[in-house]
């Protein structure tokens, strides 16, 4: 450096790149498409976001749970009620309208959930792509405009999410990978949001199934799940599938003839479930 | 029945003392909606910041195996007092109503009644 400076200034800030390690660019097509307030449906590799004058009304992703799986398992709404409003509404493009005015679902509720629904599959249509996005206009989404959402805050929310993400633990491999609980015995105790994830953690699942499951946003299942994987609590499941040997539960149905005897007096051949059987002994003390 | 703005602006008009509120997912950290704030105080940084604090309440509740539901949490600071009131709706699952109110003019008892209705009539 040839730069001369009087020993008291201070160095100048190096620039710096306000983005999550690793997190490319979200979409400049996005971006253009919001300046020409453009109407119409982008599709991308994860996912569509469905624009209103350059406003985002609606998203779809194949990893998230949609609106109807967050309303049905927890928005007291059954799945005849969203079938009935879809075929009612469906047509004219006013669901979400129909369901508020006919009383199936409060408009707050609506409203929340929507939202909701909107900025987690956002974040995976804007999440990294390998293929061209391609944009259709004119095309509206069948909800109808519930809350739309400005394209920047849609991407300033998605790059904090990223942000959040990384923060907590910087390995992504729980995001999409089958899943294994470490060591259930030496379990620490984890809040009921968490445990209700781990719940579901069996080695098949991963964290989208999981979110279906659940009826929970698929990005705060992720967020569990890499708060679980930083206490160690949860890993990846080992890439050879192992169909024939679930390891962590004893086998549904047993040899055609066992021998009570050394049956019990043999050590059983996956180890006792201990945090299981403690659960279990819990739940019944409770009743 | 209210949504979410109606919701917010009801508890900026309707409690005494309110500078700003927010409806927060405690998960991702994200405002939901906001009213008020100002250019100092920015309500989608703080109700970042803040489930952080309902976080690590819940998680500490959970060590020490206390059953109890948190209602809410308040944060006392000079001049400032700062609510947070967990939803416990069927919908609401995760979500809390964050009031920012200034001290000099607040009635805490009053607001925190005031808070409640406004959970109610959210209805999530």
């Amino acid at each position: 450096m040839t730069l001369v400076r009087s020993p008291r200034t201070l160095p100048p800030r190096l620039p710096v790149r306000h983005r999550p390690v690793g997190g490319p660019a979200l979409s400049p097509m996005l971006q253009r498409l919001a300046a020409e307030r453009a109407t119409g449906v982008l599709l991308r590799e994860r996912g569509t976001l469905y624009l209103c004058d350059g406003q985002v009304v609606h998203a779809e992703s194949p990893e998230t749970p949609g609106l109807d799986v967050l309303l049905t398992t927890g928005g007291g709404l059954d799945a005849e009620g969203w079938r009935e409003a879809v075929a009612q509404a469906g047509e004219r493009r006013r669901v979400g309208r129909y369901l508020v005015d006919s009383g199936r679902v409060a408009e707050g509720a609506l409203e929340l959930c929507h939202t909701g629904a909107l900025f987690d599959a956002a974040f995976f249509v804007l999440g990294p792509s390998s293929a061209p996005a391609r944009f259709r206009y004119g095309d509206a989404h069948w909800l109808g405009a519930v809350r739309p959402v400005p394209v920047a805050a849609l991407e300033r929310e998605t790059v904090r999410r990223r942000a959040l993400l990384h923060r907590i633990w910087p390995d992504p491999a729980t995001d999409s990978a089958p899943l294994i609980r470490a060591d259930r015995r030496a379990e620490p105790p984890v809040p009921a949001r968490q445990e209700a994830v781990l719940g579901q953690v069996d080695g098949v699942r991963t964290a989208a199934d999981i979110s279906r499951a659940l009826g929970r946003p698929a990005f705060h299942t992720l967020v569990d799940l890499r708060r679980l994987a930083a206490a160690g609590i949860v890993t990846t499941a080992p890439p050879a599938p192992r169909r024939h040997h679930p390891d962590r539960m004893p086998p549904a149905h047993p040899s055609p003839h066992p021998d009570p005897v050394s049956a019990l007096l043999a050590p059983s051949p996956a180890d006792p479930d201990v945090a299981l059987l403690r659960r279990l002994r819990d739940a019944l003390e409770a009743l | 029945m209210a949504n979410t703005e109606t919701a917010l602006k009801e508890a900026l008009s309707s409690i005494e003392g309110a500078t700003g509120a927010a409806l927060v997912d405690y998960t991702s950290g994200m405002a939901l909606g906001t009213i008020g704030g100002s250019k100092s105080f920015d309500l989608t940084v703080a109700a970042a910041g803040n489930t952080d604090v309902v976080r690590a309440k819940l998680r500490t509740m959970e060590h020490l195996g206390l059953k109890g539901e948190i209602e809410d949490i308040l944060i006392t600071l000079s001049d400032q007092y700062h609510l947070i009131r967990l939803l416990t709706g069927r919908g609401g699952n995760g979500l809390f109503l964050y009031l920012v109110l200034d001290s000099k003019r607040a009635n805490l008892a009053m607001a925190r009644h005031q808070l409640k209705k406004i959970e109610r009539d959210l209805e999530v």
